[in-house]
């Protein structure tokens, strides 16, 4: 309930709601503290101690992230006693951060950086004295070094009430105090489903992605490799962005030209992935309606949320559809079927991908990836080599890639849309919208609904499953009896959905599960320092780009269709479940 | 031994815990009744893991709060306890010679009083501690044993109580 008071900032009075925090009231009033461990709706941690501000009245300086205004209240946001506290605070914060802002990969991203320059520190005043472990490299996804931590809070707070996860808490006490996991084993053997959330709110560079920016140099550096790129959806919706360019910046041509300067050999879209799972998993769903199998079918694109069920839901596995994310189909695909037709060695082949997404590089490590090595190992043994290969060499997410792009000196602003190359470039608007929360759910319903009806549908957009409530759900009549569907992104939402078929309660059919809120354009790789407002505009993009697609519907998709023809035979056919499907285990931590 | 471990041990880990299902401060109060029932006084990982499950509480909360309180030993703990006080009273009437003095008698070498809560010796006989204040700063030095403040103590008194405890005696 909103409670209007008159409180005086700076000499202004001004009518604020008593519900805000005094941060909250003094944006409204045009000033803006500086925070480092609060984020709104996210973490209030009071920690850092940068937000002070000076209340009349009140003895020592007082939170305003955590301290609401009372009627009357007259508050000084930068009077010189308040500048000292915040100068201090950062100070103090400083004394044990390495000095190794050259070399960090949020060099350019850094809170900490920024509020040090902007509080105007500008000499080590205080002397450090803490001891750290080596940093955290447990993980394929994610690393997190204590050195640079500054106790802020967030990534704690994002683990446990976003996710649901809390793989990692505060531990230790006073000087000793560290972020870290159950017995101090390391992130490959907590909880963490490696969504990577917690790298989005980190301030600094304590936790980051794993860089594999430089296996990938290496690949393209050598003449014997043919090297191709798929890309994400939500990638062309968030790369602008990563480069500076506004939030929702589309650029999808643009980014295939940058890839292609980069010198990959083939720029490619995991799109084309994301159709032919629509078509794999609507016959799934399908197969399941008709022949009882496990309802309600939920959605297996995202690995974090793969992550989350085999660690916390391994009772409810048969629930999930048994397709590979569209990264993995893509990777199977194209080491069969692609290097095939193209006459290329799988040996030499290396598929990169471009993600928005840290649990994908883990995805990619899964040591049943590896389709394609077993689908030629006894069909050309000299082309295949003695080693196994991965499905999926390496995916970057979109941050590692704009770092290429820097390095590399390329304006992406300067450059021509380009398209991407045939035939594992070709996909429909259907595939466009998997990048935000509901997309998939959307795909699925426009070729499930033309699949049982045999007729067009009227209209394209299913709205009901559009936009960032927590969970969404619609009905669709299919064949005369009603589908029920819901949408949850986010796992402390996915958890609702999850107790409820636990429970036997669940009244859905097929339920689209996403790790991150927001479902990728939110993933857990982008570009960080994004509010919800930045991963909207993302998502409005995408959909943006749907509608202005000749083709729209993913059994539309004429090199999906070769692809069967050629290849494949017919959907959930013998080849299909060797390349295009897989199976889940229980995770123990 | 073995026979006297499993005498003092009347109640399983599993029992303790679930007694404090949706009770307040659960979390705390199911920590302290297992390691109080712990034969080593201290809380293992099967202790926490079980908490975990049985109070659904995640792993990594249960860790936090057990490292947080320096009540809570997730090493072993020897048969007898030492408590050395490190108030500034104590320090200056010598606690720091007297810490010293036990840690090499029982051939311990590496101690670091700012990082570590407490040391047992390899023979699990005895766990030395330090603590900040007793609050007995008019007996300084003062150095509890198995819950007895033992007060103006010097190196020689120090030298005959761990000979005792050694020997098997009561202190």
């Amino acid at each position: 309930m909103e409670n209007l008071i008159d409180i005086t900032i700076d000499g202004q009075t001004i009518r604020v709601d008593s519900n805000e925090n005094i941060v909250e009231a003094c944006a409204r009033a045009g000033v803006k503290i500086p925070t480092l461990c609060f984020l709104k709706d996210i973490s209030q941690n009071a920690s850092c101690g940068v937000c002070v501000v000076e209340v009349e009245g009140a003895k020592s300086l007082l939170r305003s992230c955590v301290q609401k205004p009372t009627p009357g209240m007259k508050i000084r946001t930068s009077s010189p006693r308040v500048m000292r506290a915040r100068k201090a605070a950062v100070e103090l914060l400083l004394a044990n951060h390495p000095d190794e802002c050259l070399s960090c990969l949020r060099a350019d991203t850094c809170e900490l950086h920024t509020m040090a320059n902007l509080l105007g520190v500008r000499a080590d005043r205080f002397p450090g004295y803490k001891k750290y472990p080596p940093a955290d490299n447990s993980s394929e996804g994610i690393i997190r070094d204590d050195r640079k931590c500054i106790l802020c809070g967030r990534c704690v707070s994002v683990c446990e009430e976003t996710q649901g996860v809390s793989a990692i808490a505060f531990t230790g006490r006073g000087t000793r105090t560290r972020v870290a996991t159950f017995m101090d084993r390391g992130l490959a053997q907590s909880a963490c489903v490696q969504c990577g959330q917690c790298s989005l709110v980190c301030p600094t560079g304590a936790i980051t992605e794993k860089d594999e920016s430089q296996d990938v140099y290496g690949a393209l550096g050598d003449s014997r490799l043919s090297v191709v790129v798929q890309t994400a959806p939500a990638i062309r919706a968030s790369l602008g962005e990563a480069l500076g360019l506004p939030a929702g910046s589309l650029v999808t041509g643009q980014m295939v030209a940058a890839l292609r300067r980069l010198g990959f050999s083939k720029v490619f879209d995991t799109q084309f992935a994301a159709d032919l799972t629509i078509i794999e998993e609507g016959n799934e769903l399908l197969e399941r309606l008709s022949h009882g199998g496990t309802l309600p079918m939920i959605t297996s694109c995202s690995p974090g949320w793969i992550n989350f069920i085999e660690g916390f839901y391994p009772d409810l596995l048969d629930h999930v559809s048994t397709c590979k994310s569209p990264q993995q189909m893509f990777g199977a695909v194209a080491k069969t079927y692609y290097a095939k037709n193209a006459n290329i060695a799988p040996k030499n082949m290396r598929v990169v991908s471009i993600m928005p997404c840290t649990a994908k590089k883990y995805e990619a490590r899964r040591k049943e990836m590896i389709s394609a090595w077993d689908w030629w190992k006894d069909k050309d043994p000299e082309s295949t080599g003695l080693r196994p290969f991965f499905d999926v060499d390496w995916a970057l997410t979109t941050r590692e890639l704009a770092r290429m792009i820097r390095l590399a000196g390329i304006d992406i602003t300067a450059l021509p849309e380009e398209d991407f190359d045939d035939p594992l470039g070709k996909s429909t608007g259907a595939a466009t919208i998997f990048g935000t929360t509901g997309g998939v759910m959307e795909a699925a319903l426009r070729t499930v609904y033309e699949i049982v009806e045999k007729k067009p549908l009227e209209s394209l957009d299913f709205i009901q499953v559009r936009g960032f409530d927590s969970i969404k759900s619609a009905e669709v009549l299919l064949g005369g009896s009603p589908v029920r569907v819901a949408v949850a992104h986010g796992l402390s939402n996915a958890r609702i959905l999850l107790d409820e078929i636990r429970a036997g309660k669940s009244r859905y059919h097929f339920i689209e599960i996403m790790s991150c809120p927001g479902g990728c354009v939110g993933g857990g790789g982008q570009p960080v320092l994004a509010d919800i407002e930045k991963k909207k505009a993302r998502s409005l993009s995408l959909y943006e780009e749907d509608r202005r697609l000749p083709i729209r519907k993913s059994h539309e998709n004429p090199a999906i269709t070769t692809l069967y023809e050629e290849f494949l035979g017919k959907p959930l056919s013998h080849l299909s479940h060797e390349l295009l499907h897989t199976s889940y285990k229980a995770r123990v931590f | 031994m073995t026979k006297t471990i499993s005498n003092s041990e009347p109640l399983n880990v599993e029992s303790i815990i679930d007694s404090w299902k949706g009770r307040n401060g659960s979390l705390l109060g199911a920590l302290e009744q297992a390691q109080q029932n712990d034969p080593k006084k201290y809380l293992s990982e099967t202790t926490l893991r079980e908490i975990s499950k049985r109070l659904d509480i995640p792993l990594s909360r249960v860790y936090s709060v057990a490292t947080f309180y320096s009540f809570f030993s997730l090493k072993p703990q020897g048969e007898h306890l030492l408590i050395v006080c490190r108030g500034t009273a104590c320090h200056t009437r010598g606690s720091l010679v007297l810490l010293n003095e036990a840690l090499s008698r029982l051939k311990i070498k590496e101690f670091n009083e700012k990082e570590e809560n407490s040391v047992t010796s390899s023979d699990n006989l005895i766990t030395i501690r330090t603590v900040a204040c007793f609050g007995q700063c008019a007996l300084a030095p003062v150095i509890m044993v198995d819950g007895l403040v033992l007060s103006r103590m010097t190196v020689s008194k120090l030298v005959s109580l761990l000979d005792k405890l050694k020997k098997g005696g009561e202190r």
